[in-house]
């Protein structure tokens, strides 16, 4: 599991890659830190972001708690059929905005 | 309109041993109706179609077709010509071999390529068309050349499963048609939605044939009743939280495209996964087994917490989200206490 973080049109673009389970989730933790004090609107590229589990969720929610009180936008692009079914199903797709 | 007799077909293979793929084959095929062949792979049921459609010559027996009747044969692999639009494959045979014109070689095959949904990709080259679209296509391209008698040798098993159900929709057409079609497939439900009667084979014998209630519901061989209850099962033992989660994956993709159940995978390694995040203790191993009934198209997760009295799934402490992707990923859950510990089994 892999997470890129860059600065594009103006917004903050994470990059997701690969496998965002349990296993990966202590690495991408330390990995999205740059975003819960990012000052820009944040898309979540989950293009090649092949699965994702609860721990993985909780990562998603760390961004989006962090980014509330700063009035910024959260969204997500690229989603799987399956992960949108796990967004689906545990109401993330209310907490943001999928593109 | 076929009479199969004694048919028997043994061969050399590359390590020079004898192989009987037919031994005393005997079965009649009459006009207009649907034969289904099921059975254990390499039990001859490829074999036999092909014998029947003049493309091995058996070593003994003897096969009757009514005199004048023109045999179809449908492949696993469609065969098409790749440098050809869909309606030159279809119209190509016609042609060459029953001295059509072009005009009506077109008319025939925008016909049959109507029959099985076709008709607007008729000038597609088949690279473009998905595996469905493509099957469907040879089925048009056989049935160009009239066929009294089609043999379908497994039209379903190289397609992805979500092509599976368009190319048994028009299979299933052409029998309400009056096709007379003999159907070799692995998958149960087909046969017994299609055919009339089921030939079961193993190690080259016909042992059984009968009626799809019979052989689905009351087999009398043994071998019969293993084949079509057989539940195809995968086990893994946890131990420590370190287990490997991808090599599991992969193992439960390989295991869900075995059993043509390719859109449940990703249901399975949800619940397996959530599972063993909401169960975190492995002091005592923990137990998964995934399981698939062709016949009753079932498929069951089993979690058995060795040692535990309550399942993790309704501890109260349990992570929410694990939870709700458990529920929203399994039709049902239920709790069963046993000697070794207690048991989670998902229907999936």
């Amino acid at each position: 599991m892999t997470t890129t973080i860059k600065e594009q049109n103006g917004e903050i673009v994470a990059f997701f890659e690969g496998s965002l389970d349990t296993a990966a989730a202590q690495k991408t933790e330390k990995d999205i830190q740059p975003l819960l004090t990012a000052d820009k609107n944040i898309v979540l590229n989950c293009e090649k972001l092949e699965y994702i589990s609860s721990s993985g969720l909780r990562i998603i929610l760390q961004i989006l708690k962090a980014a509330k009180p700063r009035g910024l936008h959260v969204s997500a692009t690229g989603m799987n059929k399956d992960i949108l079914k796990v967004f689906t199903l545990t109401g993330f797709n209310n907490l943001l905005e999928l593109k | 309109m076929i009479t199969v007799t004694n048919l028997s077909k043994n061969f050399l293979d590359s390590d020079n041993c004898r192989v009987d793929a037919l031994k005393g084959v005997s079965f009649h095929v009459s006009k207009g109706e649907v034969v289904g062949i099921i059975g254990p792979s390499g039990a001859g049921k490829s074999m036999l179609l092909r014998c029947m459609a003049g493309l091995e010559n058996p070593s003994g027996g003897e096969i009757k077709r009514a005199s004048g009747i023109r045999i179809g044969m449908v492949f696993q692999k469609f065969n098409l010509f790749a440098h050809l639009p869909v309606l030159e494959n279809v119209t190509l045979a016609p042609i060459k071999l029953l001295g059509m014109s072009r005009e009506e070689a077109e008319n025939l095959a925008m016909s049959v390529l109507r029959r099985v949904g076709m008709a607007e990709h008729a000038g597609r080259m088949p690279s473009t068309l998905s595996g469905g679209q493509q099957q469907r296509a040879a089925i048009a391209r056989t049935l160009a050349m009239k066929p009294d008698v089609l043999l379908m040798d497994e039209p379903t098993s190289s397609l992805d499963p979500t092509m599976v159900d368009e190319v048994q929709g028009v299979v299933g057409s052409l029998a309400q048609e009056g096709m007379t079609m003999v159907i070799v497939t692995h998958e149960m439900r087909f046969a017994s939605g299609v055919a009339g009667r089921i030939l079961f084979m193993h190690e080259g014998c016909l042992l059984e044939e009968g009626s799809p209630e019979q052989i689905f519901e009351n087999p009398r061989m043994p071998q019969t009743r293993a084949f079509v209850q057989r539940i195809r099962r995968l086990e893994f033992d946890i131990s420590s939280g370190d287990f490997d989660f991808y090599d599991m994956r992969s193992q439960i993709k390989r295991f869900c495209i075995r059993c043509s159940i390719a859109e449940k995978m990703g249901e399975v390694t949800h619940v397996v996964d959530e599972m063993l995040t909401l169960i975190s203790d492995y002091r005592n191993t923990v137990h998964i087994e995934v399981s698939h009934s062709d016949l009753k198209q079932e498929t069951t997760v089993t979690v058995l917490q060795r040692g535990a009295e309550v399942s993790a799934l309704d501890n109260p402490d349990a992570d929410e989200l694990a939870v709700m992707i458990i529920r929203g990923m399994s039709k049902s859950a239920k709790t069963e206490q046993t000697p070794d510990g207690v048991k989670t089994i998902f229907e999936i």
